[in-house]
């Protein structure tokens, strides 16, 4: 009884903001419901799924999503990955220093992050394409306004964030016994051989979560282009998330019933996709407690 | 096991309470109050006046929206006016969460036709409390009266502000350039340096602006070693709030048939764009995108702002920021576009919103901004009065603010060449349209190897899409 008291507060705030929000989108997507509500409201049936299989713009978004997932995420895995492999190395001097430096960019807050990159990568006045300029490149690329160049610019934005990332996984790091790397040096296993049969297997459970919330994260992307481009998709729509678009069709066009049938897509989307990776886990996860 | 399940079904049903005491949008339209605003204290009433869906959000203006708001407090001790300030590129956002939530302002403005359009029936009619106060309606023009009359909405707004167009130039650029500056009488031709006499029009416009674009190394546009990637000097900025806006200048025109339902895109605003993306690049003479949103090269709203444009179409608005550019601009003509000239026009006002647990006093604030504060206000907007009677004291104000002498004759004889129907006329879901149109404004400034045929008949498909779902 004592232990549901505790727990009392996360099952309010749980059912209250979440479950109940949910189940009320659910019941939204099969209604006309919008902002100005001209007309009485009522029972639709699946006419919002019916149209959200026609619209283009649903499915160019979650393209645009997909498209920028296909490089984030792999930058977002390895990269603290990497950087965590060298801060946990014995050759690195000021280890310490370096974990700090990697770690305070994570405490700035993050739409000042995202502004300041976007002065840093302006074609015309940024600091990177004058950096660039300096080096000889005399048409650098247009970051933020070229279809071609946005993603990258958006995937370097968000390695600025990449300092919680690096920590976890260098607590996994950290956490595998010693032992193993000393038999691993007396059987004369060479870096690869160590990487591939001792550290990767044992951080895999590290990199199985860190891959869940990148994989929950950018499907969500919403901040980054809200911040720059004030949602508008710019440019040329190829910011457009498909979050930004569900924001939009809730806020900016005020279709309450439209914008609730685009998130239960999301909901489903991510919970496909995370099924699978949870289905995929038991071949390359290693939980050694497990057997 | 009874005793858990007891326990859960308390919890879900406090959980249920919390949801419900939570507010919801009502499907009558007319959204309930939260009480954000209401009554404070000692039987005062709190107003919430919101800016900034159509400008009044720059600094100067936002100073003396403050200080209106100050000088009602001191003389209505029965009301509290709460001035809220949202930039322009989020309030429409912030309005919607706001209505969403059930905590609508009472009143919104400045605000023009677009910026309403965006909230259908969202409005108050003012019809019964303009006679229950014995509002007097007659001392403004009928036809800008009329503008605020919808079907079935009644009178949702009572006029304030109106914003002919004028061409904003650099008198020092054409100096320099050996330029004569373009025609001020609406009709009169522009007069080359050698004497030759041409029609002002935008295929004139065109050269002009392409010998007033100049690189580092003093190069015009026209010049063979021109370096495009080098501009210090701009010859042309159309009014580029959105597309709509470009195609205005060239004639009057709108996005949706007489039916109003299907989608059409009148012939000269795809000339206007077609000359405007071949300004931008191929003839360089208007910003791209990227320069656009450059805060060094354009630093204010409005590139012209930075004294490195020489020629700008824009509203008689521009007057809040157009001192930045220095002392020595002037107003001229708009030039025409198949003998044909349209000077795109705007007005502003403020509206009650429905949701306005407070109507009366919401009146009484509204009669206040439109009166007693409206020559502040009008000054720090640009906003020629809707009023007449007020008209020649505004220019008389403006001409102290700016002593070069400035031809404000131009922006009365724009008002005859207002484009009609206006730009901005309502279309079946006007958010999502109007984004898409964005979307396509976006395209042009950002991607130089287009074709714009095509992203037309793109564009046409995709707004015709959008209408029909409103169906």
């Amino acid at each position: 009884m004592w232990g549901y008291l505790f727990l009392s507060p996360w099952i309010v705030g749980f059912l209250a903001f979440t479950l109940i929000p949910m189940l009320a989108t659910l019941g939204f997507s099969f209604t006309n419901i919008n902002l100005a509500q001209e007309t009485p409201l009522t029972f639709v049936g699946i006419s919002n799924y019916q149209r959200l299989t026609t619209d283009p713009q649903a499915w160019s978004s979650l393209a645009v999503t997909f498209r920028y997932a296909a490089i984030a995420l792999p930058v977002g895995v390895i990269l603290p990955f990497a950087v965590a492999m060298l801060l946990n190395s014995r050759s690195l001097r000021g280890s310490s220093a370096f974990r700090v430096l990697f770690f305070l960019p994570y405490v700035v807050p993050f739409v000042a992050g995202v502004l300041i990159w976007q002065g840093m990568l302006n074609a015309e006045t940024g600091w990177v394409n004058g950096f660039l300029q300096t080096i000889g490149i005399e048409n650098p690329p247009n970051w933020l306004n070229d279809t071609g160049t946005v993603y990258p610019a958006l995937v370097m934005i968000g390695i600025w964030g990449i300092g919680a990332g690096i920590i976890v996984n260098l607590a996994g790091l950290q956490g595998i016994p010693t032992e193993l790397y000393d038999a691993a040096n007396i059987d004369g296993a060479g870096w690869w051989s160590t990487l591939r049969h001792i550290t990767l297997p044992m951080v895999s459970p590290v990199i199985f979560y860190t891959l869940i919330l990148g994989v929950v994260e950018v499907l969500q992307y919403f901040l980054v282009p809200l911040v720059l481009n004030n949602g508008t998709g710019d440019p040329a729509g190829s910011t457009l998330f498909f979050n930004l678009y569900l924001y939009k069709q809730f806020f900016t066009f005020q279709n309450m019933s439209y914008g609730a049938t685009l998130a239960w897509l999301l909901f489903v989307v991510t919970l496909a996709i995370t099924l699978v990776l949870f289905a995929t886990a038991r071949r390359w996860v290693y939980y050694a407690g497990e057997r | 096991m009874r005793t858990r399940g007891r326990f859960f079904t308390v919890l879900i049903a406090l959980a249920l309470l919390a949801t419900a005491c939570g507010t919801q949008t009502s499907p009558s339209g007319s959204v309930p109050s939260t009480g954000a605003s209401g009554p404070v204290s000692g039987g005062q009433v709190e107003i919430r006046w919101y800016c900034c869906l159509g400008g009044g959000d720059a600094p100067e203006q936002v100073e003396v929206e403050n200080k209106v708001a100050a000088d009602f407090n001191a003389s209505h001790p029965n009301i509290k006016l709460t001035f809220e300030a949202v930039p322009y590129d989020g309030a429409r956002d912030a309005l919607a969460t706001q209505i969403a939530s059930g905590n609508p302002p009472d009143i919104v403005g400045p605000l023009g036709i677009g910026g309403a359009n965006a909230f259908p029936n969202q409005w108050l009619d003012l019809g019964p409390l303009i006679q229950k106060n014995n509002y007097d309606l007659s001392q403004f023009p009928e036809n800008t009266v009329q503008i605020y009359q919808l079907a079935g909405e009644g009178q949702v707004g009572i006029p304030f502000a109106i914003y002919p167009s004028a061409l904003f130039y650099k008198k020092s650029h054409f100096e320099e350039a050996g330029l004569n500056e373009p025609p001020h009488k609406y009709g009169e031709p522009y007069v080359w340096p050698d004497g030759r006499e041409a029609e002002w029009n935008y295929d004139t416009a065109r050269e002009v602006a392409m010998k007033l674009t100049v690189d580092k190394n003093n190069k015009d546009a026209t010049q063979d070693g021109f370096d495009p990637d080098k501009i210090v000097q701009w010859g042309f900025e159309p009014q580029r709030d959105d597309p709509r806006q470009v195609g205005a200048y060239w004639g009057a025109g709108r996005l949706v048939g007489d039916d109003g339902t299907t989608a059409q895109i009148p012939d000269a605003w795809v000339a206007a764009w077609k000359w405007w993306y071949d300004g931008m690049w191929t003839d360089h003479f208007s910003m791209t995108g990227p320069q656009f949103e450059s805060p060094d090269l354009n630093p204010s709203d409005y590139p012209f702002f930075s004294g490195n444009v020489s020629m700008s179409e824009n509203y008689l608005w521009s007057t809040y920021g157009v001192g930045d550019a220095g002392d020595d601009w002037d107003l001229a003509a708009v030039p025409s576009y198949n003998g044909q000239t349209t000077a795109a026009f705007n007005a502003d006002t403020f509206r009650i919103m429905k949701g306005s647990k407070h109507p009366d006093e919401a009146f009484e604030v509204l009669t206040y901004l439109l009166g007693d504060a409206s020559q502040e206000l009008l000054t720090v907007y640009g906003g020629l009065p809707a009023r007449e009677a007020n008209q020649d004291a505004f220019f008389e104000t403006l001409g102290d603010q700016f002593p070069q002498e400035v031809d404000w004759q131009v922006a009365r004889d724009g008002i005859q060449y207002a484009d009609n129907p206006n730009f901005e006329s309502p279309m079946p879901n006007y958010n999502e349209a109007l984004d898409t149109l964005n979307t396509f404004g976006s395209k042009l400034q950002s991607e130089p190897n287009l074709d714009v045929d095509k992203e037309i008949a793109t564009l046409k498909e995709q707004l015709q899409s959008i209408f029909d779902q409103s169906s």
